[in-house]
């Protein structure tokens, strides 16, 4: 059954992937209300939720810009890595962006009064005659459009050596982590020209070096403890309390990879890609080429469930490998009770995987098939012989339409899914919806790029 | 061979990757070469897995020479190198029985030999691989993979120190002669500088030394490369590994001396294909090199 189609709300859809408007980070705020999307162009855009539902344009301003290094004559991407909102103290906005070297923070405010009646100043800034003032007024604000203002607030520079790939905000509100390929630094929101290193996994001699920090992140709830993924599939908790120098772990989450399955690119596919600790901090959702695992804190060696996410490309390891497919890192997400996790795949598939009954969807986020109020029906990819019409074999998936980066409202039923240029704004028709129906409604469909109404 | 050709394919793959990264704009990222230095050195043992078809019988043999050579200095290398010379000749020997197109009397001592340190776990499933089946022979070489074996686990092969010390003097005749298997007096030719340098990244990465012998011995021979080709090769080899990495080379530069920085320009002579073929038989130093950024 599906609801009477509306308009679409976007622009055409360039499907380049190297177009500077490829999304590169995704992120809803602590409350939900607002949404930072982050491109390859160094540009952010913020969503903000509507009384109706709807997530609208709020702010856009350019974070990065493109660097040069000149010692290591290097050119350094503007491309924005991740964007992480800081808990709301006042009515600003606080927001942590990061690309390969330097993590800024962003104040984003409203301003919806202005001052009118200067001495000195007319109503377009020039400077008023003094001889023709005659009397004094006291300037008083009034209304005026709503203007929203992006500050750059902090400029976090020169701590890394390597390419930053994760930034995590502590619970305390005052510290927070970046991480990159080899060591993970502890900053003060307050304080830009110093960090502390806690976790550094250089080896003395580079030669030796076997494995690079892929993502990091702190607990959701005790400020002393951090995890860490490496790309040998590791997954590290770390105790700041016991050392300043957190190299050696608290906990090691590993799980024994099955000799059956070892290939060329065994070890690729075992890299780490995400790590999200769960809203309530008890478990661990890692990500890896393909397959989503979660884990509990209290166990270590073998995750409490594992879900394929593509399993059928197994076979294509090496296809995969040729065309750099192989080093996708697709990020992973729970929702707001911890129940369902989502991640991204290929040909702009998504999937959700409830964790209670085991059941599972894949969804297609594409503009042919995403028509605004129109329910998403579940896809289906065979490694055969189709069954059905609508099912996808596995050698026509479009590998260029990759869906890594995806976001789950942190308490409703909305998920934000980048494609490519194109963000995606999903919202269950039912609120209080049993995940065993498995049908999304398309609430909102955005383009990064620009936006207009039909 | 099936699997021969499919691990040689991904070995050029690989080094194409690496070789592309150079000019990615960010710069080259870590996390993705390590990646494909991983695939690379999977390939590459699931490639050299037919050597390990006995036990390391020479070994002892020139073991002697072997850490003579470890010891002495530098200057010593060339006549030391020039002894070990018909050892190499036997190692190359044992590669080229591998390649279809020229077929030698089995030796595969000295194969068990280069790939020693590198792989115990390999080095004692060598007379298993054999007579196994080619996907078992792989399976086994691939379980090895992990870099970690090397280190932790202690080496069942009584010979491998033994078999350490000569695939270094191998890698560093590699390093000279550019792998050619028809040696002779060909490797008295050597540059002892490059000699000297290569020498000294071999030593520093012996684990990975063993890389590249083997494979660039075999290389050649595939590809049939004529002998004075080799040698001229050897040059150009060296100066594509450092423009490949450029300016962030810095381990590599450090024990090299100025003459593959001058020949930095010439660089860029070959597509990312020939690269390949080239950097296949000089796998070690660009295995330190990958990591020395």
């Amino acid at each position: 059954m599906e609801l009477p189609l509306h308009c679409k709300l976007f622009l055409d859809v360039h499907l380049i992937p190297d177009s500077a408007d490829v999304i590169s980070a995704v992120e809803f705020s602590q409350s939900g209300e607002f949404l930072a999307t982050g491109d390859k162009g160094g540009r952010v855009v913020i969503f903000q939720r509507e009384p109706q539902g709807e997530y609208n344009v709020y702010s856009t301003f350019q974070s990065h810009e493109p660097e040069f290094d000149y010692l290591k004559s290097l050119e350094i991407e503007e491309k924005i890595n991740k964007i992480r909102w800081l808990p709301q103290l006042n009515s600003a906005h606080f927001l942590l962006t990061t690309n390969d070297k330097t993590i800024k923070l962003w104040k984003v405010s409203e301003r919806d009064k202005r001052p009118e009646g200067y001495n000195l100043k007319d109503e377009e800034g020039r400077m008023k005659d003094i001889s023709k003032i005659t009397s004094l007024q006291v300037p008083v604000l009034r209304p005026m459009d709503l203007l929203v203002e992006a500050s750059l607030r902090r400029v976090f520079a020169n701590a890394h050596a390597y390419h930053i790939n994760s930034i995590s905000i502590n619970s305390d509100c005052e510290t927070y982590l970046s991480a990159d390929d080899l060591r993970i630094n502890l900053w003060n929101l307050d304080i830009t020209d110093r960090s502390f290193n806690i976790v550094d996994l250089k080896p003395e001699n580079m030669e030796e070096l076997s494995e690079v920090i892929t993502v990091a992140e702190f607990h959701p709830h005790h400020c002393h403890l951090m995890a860490f993924s490496s790309s040998t599939g590791t997954t590290r908790l770390c105790d700041m309390r016991s050392r300043a120098l957190c190299d050696q772990h608290a906990k090691l989450f590993e799980e024994a990879v099955d000799p059956a399955n070892r290939s060329f690119f065994s070890e690729i596919i075992s890299s780490v890609s995400d790590v999200k600790f769960s809203h309530s901090g008890r478990y661990l959702l890692t990500r890896d080429y393909l397959s989503a695992k979660v884990w509990d804190l209290n166990m270590e060696n073998k995750p409490i469930e594992t879900y394929q996410v593509h399993d059928y490309l197994r076979s294509k390891l090496c296809t995969l490998y040729e065309s750099d497919c192989i080093f996708d890192k697709f990020e992973c997400a729970w929702n707001g009770t911890d129940s369902v996790i989502m991640t991204g795949a290929y040909n702009n598939f998504f999937r959700m995987f409830d964790r209670a009954s085991r059941r599972d969807v894949t969804l297609e986020a594409s503009r042919e098939v995403c028509k605004r109020r129109a329910v998403l029906r579940p896809r289906r990819v065979c490694v055969g012989r189709k069954k059905r019409e609508s099912d996808v074999s596995v050698d026509s998936l479009d590998f260029r339409k990759k869906i890594l980066h995806t976001a789950w409202h942190p308490t409703d039923n909305i998920i934000a899914i980048a494609a490519s240029n194109n963000l995606y704004i999903f919202q269950d028709r039912h609120i209080n919806r049993v995940f065993s129906k498995t049908f999304w409604a398309v609430f909102l469909v955005h383009s990064s790029l620009n936006l207009y109404t039909i | 061979m099936e699997y021969k050709v499919e691990a040689h394919r991904i070995m050029s793959i690989s080094l194409g990757k690496i070789y592309n990264s150079r000019v990615q704009r960010g710069g080259i990222k870590l996390h993705k070469n390590l990646l494909v230095s991983l695939v690379l050195r999977s390939a590459r043992q699931v490639y050299l897995s037919d050597y390990y078809g006995g036990v390391c019988l020479n070994a002892q043999h020139v073991e002697a020479k072997e850490w003579e050579l470890m010891d002495g200095d530098q200057e010593k290398l060339i006549p030391a190198s020039e002894e070990s010379l018909p050892s190499t000749t036997a190692c190359d020997q044992t590669e080229a029985a591998e390649v279809p197109e020229a077929p030698q009397p089995e030796e595969t001592d000295s194969s068990l030999a280069v790939e020693g340190p590198e792989d115990p776990c390999e080095a004692v499933e060598g007379p298993e691989d054999t007579s196994s089946t080619e996907p078992q022979a792989e399976q086994e070489s691939s379980s090895s993979v992990d870099s970690t074996c090397d280190v932790s686990v202690p080496s069942p092969v009584v010979s491998e120190p033994q078999c350490e010390a000569k695939q270094a003097t191998v890698s560093s005749l590699d390093c000279e002669t550019d792998a050619n298997l028809a040696m002779s007096a060909e490797g008295n030719s050597h540059q002892p500088p490059k000699a000297h340098s290569c020498s000294n990244r071999k030593r520093s990465a012996e684990k990975k030394a063993s890389h590249g012998s083997p494979v660039k011995r075999t290389k050649v021979t595939s590809s049939n490369a004529d002998e004075e080709e080799a040698e001229e090769m050897d040059t150009s080899n060296v100066s594509n590994l450092i423009t490949i990495f450029g300016s962030s080379f810095s381990g590599l530069l450090s024990k090299d001396n100025s003459e593959p920085e001058a020949e930095t320009d010439e660089s860029d002579s070959g597509s990312g294909q020939i690269c390949c073929d080239q950097m296949l038989k000089n796998l070690n130093p660009w295995n330190t090199a990958i990591v020395a950024f």
